[in-house]
């Protein structure tokens, strides 16, 4: 299998009043062509700024980016602006988390969706609305010329989030980046995006990179998944395997607290305790320890390393799940 | 429902030209003497009385101003009184308004035009030296008076340089250059402190966009800069800067007070100097009128305008 | 929060404040002539003359003698006025958006119609109108003149901090501590006092500033256009002789600017900061 996007030693930094704030530290991470991979952890975990940054979308002075990606056998990070600008759209695409805030407010909907085909494809006004039309039949809006005229804030919350998929293929991408693209949904509408980007991806033969903070989400829809803790990646693994075999204590809880429908109504949800450690003074030990059922003296003293179980099941923790010996009582 | 909102917004604005020349008309009868006094000093008792009646001093505060109103909309603005005769406010007006449109206009095009650039630029930059150097010297700028301004470009380019005329105005037909000429340094005094205004008004709102999202997914689209800032962010953004700009004519019309003096442009803001210190009250009345009709109508314009250039506040008025 | 570090600007920007003010209250005790002393052998000299630094305009009046004592009356009306109208524009303001309702309703317009007369427009008619005598061919007195100026300046700054004032303590009313005072029976005179009051304040005076600077170029104005102080001591009155006397004299024109134009930098730039450093604790809660 060809590797659609290699991420190697990864960091961001952020130069914030409070000091350094580093919000990804050294990852690693492979996305296989034709593959889907999910990139899970709580909000503040890291994802999305690791997600951007790959993309190379992090802009701003206070912003430090290291280390390097590989895209389609090119540098990304060696590439001059106008380089990493002629790769969007036709090679990376992105999908946001909120459809409301990340479509422009003024602009009609056709305008929105022809524009990548004007400014990136050349085609000219007819042809570009025409395709436009095309993209939302494809992405399953009902009367799609009526669509073209409408304005964001006419829309459903679906509906637009089906617009804005349809402005991230219109330039038939390779890679796309769905950044939670369900959470600002509503649950029943949240399995058609899903399943309407897993469809979408077979048919255009993309690769996906689902970035969630929901395990049940990347169940279902990835390939693998790598699961991300105060910017560092603490377990990866093929999705079949890591729910077989899972090794994280913090992979676990974030399992269990996946909302589920069966659960009765008025059931407490249980959530993860505590809070991820303060990103400007990492605590030295596992990130994890002050949340973890299983921390000992060591994880508090030493940072564990990501370690392969011999599998290409990574995992990031000194007592790992399923091996009880070696935990003292 | 939208009916309805413009139904209201425009009583609103009819409700301030009330109050307005309401409270002019209620500073006659602050006076500690009577007008007619004031507006004969050497008339006969006989001619004050005829005077009182015809102005309808006689009616009280409420029938003088009802008179004046009645007067008002079927477009008599009544007389200005000098010891020798009377004059009508409207031949006068007829001769202050173009130029004071015309004054106005200029400097709404000239400060846009400038601010607009400096505006998306800056707030581009933000944070960067460019920005800083812009900020700052328009802070300082907009600092300086108008008027001293305007006394400064009266001194370097009228009087040492001779450049340009330090008086007076000319109309289109006495030649374009001729008109231009006479109004570069009125115009360039009054948009200073404009330029510096809308220039804040953009870069503020201009930053906020830029951190909206889809200003992040405009990029990811691979679009160039130039292009975002201008397509996605400048039209969201200049909501505020145009309503400021519409709230601002009214004031370029009857409050360039200082300039048209000094440049002896003699607009409608000397025709208001005029009156106040001539004691011409119901000319007076009847300019502050005019000039908040037009602060009303311009008003009214930038609502409509608004709703085009960001539909989102249309639909924010269906629900207000 | 790191702390805020007054940059060297701001330090001017104080420094010429205190300058001014230090003058507008004793500068009548500095060994400087009155402004209406003749120095007839000096008549046109530029700046820098020994004796005479800023040099002397076409009557014979020195002018850095005329800046000190105009900074007396300029700074001190726009004191004055600002004062007044704070405290009377704060009055309104806070009751108004504490008791709501149609006192409010009432205040709130009154504000929005007085503020779309233009400024000058308003402290214009308000001179004209305060300073005509009962007998019409008796000049006005110059003292009456002084107060009815000050009267108009503090009418035009009453809205301008009064809305400030009523915005202010809209977003505060609604806070807990105030709703808890409310609930506990504490009496609206000692809410307003103690928590209202204390809060409202600092947008307040950061917004006073700014209006100085308005009230000063405000008098400036009214004096170019002849109905200020009548004998012209203020700055602006000195830019109205200065102007007549632009082409042979400019250092009579420039050298007021240039105090008025560092007064009302100071003024904004001071007011600025402060609001910064308001919003800045704002942004904290
Ligand atoms: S290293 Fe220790 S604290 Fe960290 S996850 Fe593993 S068991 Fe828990």
């Amino acid at each position: 299998m060809t590797t659609m996007m290699s991420i190697s030693d990864m960091y961001v930094r952020f130069e914030t009043p409070f000091g350094l704030l580093e919000a990804v530290r050294g990852v690693n991470l492979e996305i296989p062509a034709g593959a889907s991979v999910g990139i899970v952890g709580e909000s503040g975990s890291g994802k999305t700024v690791m997600s951007r940054a790959a993309m190379g979308l992090l802009s701003g002075s206070n912003v430090r980016r290291e280390g390097k990606v590989v895209f389609n056998g090119r540098e990304l990070t060696a590439m001059s602006k106008e380089e990493v600008r002629n790769q969007f759209g036709t090679g990376m695409a992105m999908i946001f988390q909120d459809p409301m805030t990340a479509l422009n407010p003024v602009r009609r909907v056709g305008t929105q969706i022809s524009e990548s085909l004007r400014v990136r494809l050349g085609m000219d006004k007819k042809q570009a609305m025409q395709r436009s039309a095309e993209l939302l039949s494809l992405v399953r809006i009902p009367d799609p010329e009526a669509m073209l005229r409408k304005f964001p804030y006419q829309l459903s919350g679906g509906m637009r989030q089906r617009v804005m998929i349809a402005i991230a293929i219109s330039c038939n991408p390779e890679l796309l980046f769905a950044d939670e693209p369900t959470t600002a949904l509503d649950v029943t509408v949240q399995a058609q995006i899903l399943q309407l980007l897993s469809d979408l991806r077979r048919d255009l033969k993309m690769s996906m990179v689902l970035v969630t903070h929901d395990l049940g989400v990347v169940a279902n829809h990835t390939d693998f998944v790598a699961v991300m803790y105060a910017g560092e990646i603490v377990e990866q693994a093929s999705t079949t395997e890591l729910f077989a075999n899972m090794k994280m204590p913090y992979t676990r809880a974030l399992l269990e607290s996946i909302p589920n429908i069966e659960m009765k109504s008025g059931a407490r949800l249980k959530v993860i305790e505590g809070r991820l450690p303060n990103p400007v003074d990492r605590p030295k030990g596992c990130g994890f320890v002050t949340r973890c059922t299983y921390a000992q003296q060591k994880c508090h003293d030493e940072h564990p390393p990501l370690v392969d179980a011999g599998n290409g099941h990574l995992y990031r923790c000194w007592y790992p799940l399923g091996h009880t010996i070696a935990r003292k009582q | 429902m939208r009916g309805s909102f413009w139904v209201q917004r425009f009583a609103q604005l009819l409700i301030t030209v009330f109050c307005v020349t309401f409270g002019c008309s209620l500073l006659v009868q602050l006076l500690p003497v009577s007008p007619a006094e004031i507006l004969l000093p050497v008339g006969s008792p006989e001619e004050r009385e005829l005077l009182t009646k015809e102005i309808g001093l006689d009616r009280g505060p409420i029938g003088y101003y009802l008179k004046w109103l009645g007067e008002f909309v079927q477009g008599d603005f009544g007389d200005i009184y000098y010891s020798g005769g009377t004059e009508s406010v409207s031949s006068r007006l007829a001769v202050a308004f173009p130029r004071s449109i015309w004054l106005m206009i200029y400097t709404q095009v000239l400060s846009l035009a400038v601010a607009i650039p400096l505006g998306v630029w800056s707030a581009y930059r933000v944070g960067k030296r460019a920005d800083k150097a812009i900020s700052n010297t328009l802070f300082t700028l907009s600092s300086i008076p108008n008027f001293a301004i305007a006394l400064i470009l009266v001194l370097i380019l009228g009087v040492r340089l001779q450049w340009l005329p330090t008086l007076d105005y000319q109309p289109y037909s006495a030649g374009i250059w001729e008109h231009f000429k006479h109004m570069i340094m009125p115009v360039v005094s009054l948009s200073v402190g404009l330029i510096a205004a809308y220039t804040r008004l953009l870069r503020a709102d201009m930053i906020a966009a830029l951190r909206e999202d889809y200003i992040l997914m405009a990029a990811s689209k691979g679009l160039t800069d130039r292009r975002i800032l201008w397509r996605h962010a400048f039209r969201p953004s200049s909501v505020t800067l145009f309503t400021s700009a519409a709230l601002n004519m009214g004031a370029l019309i009857g409050g360039a007070i200082v300039i048209e003096t000094i440049f002896a442009t003699y607009g409608v803001g000397f025709e208001v100097f005029a009156a106040i210190s001539g004691r011409q009250y119901i000319a007076l009345q009847s300019i502050v009128g005019l000039i908040s009709i037009f602060y009303v109508v311009f008003n009214l314009i930038v609502d409509i305008l608004a709703g085009y250039v960001d539909p989102r506040t249309r639909d924010r008025r269906v629900n207000a | 929060m790191r702390k805020r570090k007054y940059t060297i600007p701001t330090y001017f920007a104080f420094a010429w404040l205190g300058l001014a003010v230090f003058l507008a209250i004793f500068g009548s005790f500095l060994p400087v002539d009155g402004y209406q002393v003749i120095h007839g052998d000096f008549i046109d000299s530029p700046p820098l003359t020994p004796g005479h630094w800023f040099g002397v305009d076409s009557n014979g009046y020195d002018i850095f003698s005329g800046i000190i004592n105009g900074a007396r009356l300029s700074v001190f009306i726009a004191i004055v006025s600002v004062g007044l109208g704070g405290a009377i524009g704060a009055l309104l303001g806070i009751t108004a958006a504490y008791y709501r309702g149609r006192y409010d309703s009432f205040i709130n317009s009154t504000f929005n119609v007085v503020l779309s007369v233009p400024n000058l427009v308003l402290a214009l008619a308000l001179v004209a109108v305060l300073a005509t005598n009962v007998d019409i061919n008796e000049a006005v007195p110059t003292w009456r003149r002084l107060v009815t100026l000050i009267i108009s300046l503090t009418v035009v700054i009453i809205p301008i901090l009064g809305r400030i004032a009523r915005a202010a303590t809209l977003a505060w009313s609604g806070r807990e501590f105030v709703v808890a005072a409310r609930s506990m029976g504490m009496r609206d005179r000692d809410i307003i006092k103690r928590h209202i009051v204390p809060n409202v304040l600092p947008a307040l005076i950061a917004v006073g500033f700014l209006a100085v600077g308005v009230v000063i170029i405000a008098e400036a104005s009214l004096s170019l256009l002849g109905v200020g102080i009548p004998d012209g001591a203020s700055w602006g009155g000195m830019l109205a002789r200065g102007r007549n006397d632009l082409e042979y004299n400019p250092h009579a024109l420039y050298i007021p600017i240039i105090a008025l134009a560092f007064t009302v930098i100071s003024t904004n730039h001071v007011g600025d900061v402060l609001r910064g450093g308001l919003d800045r604790r704002e942004g904290r809660l």
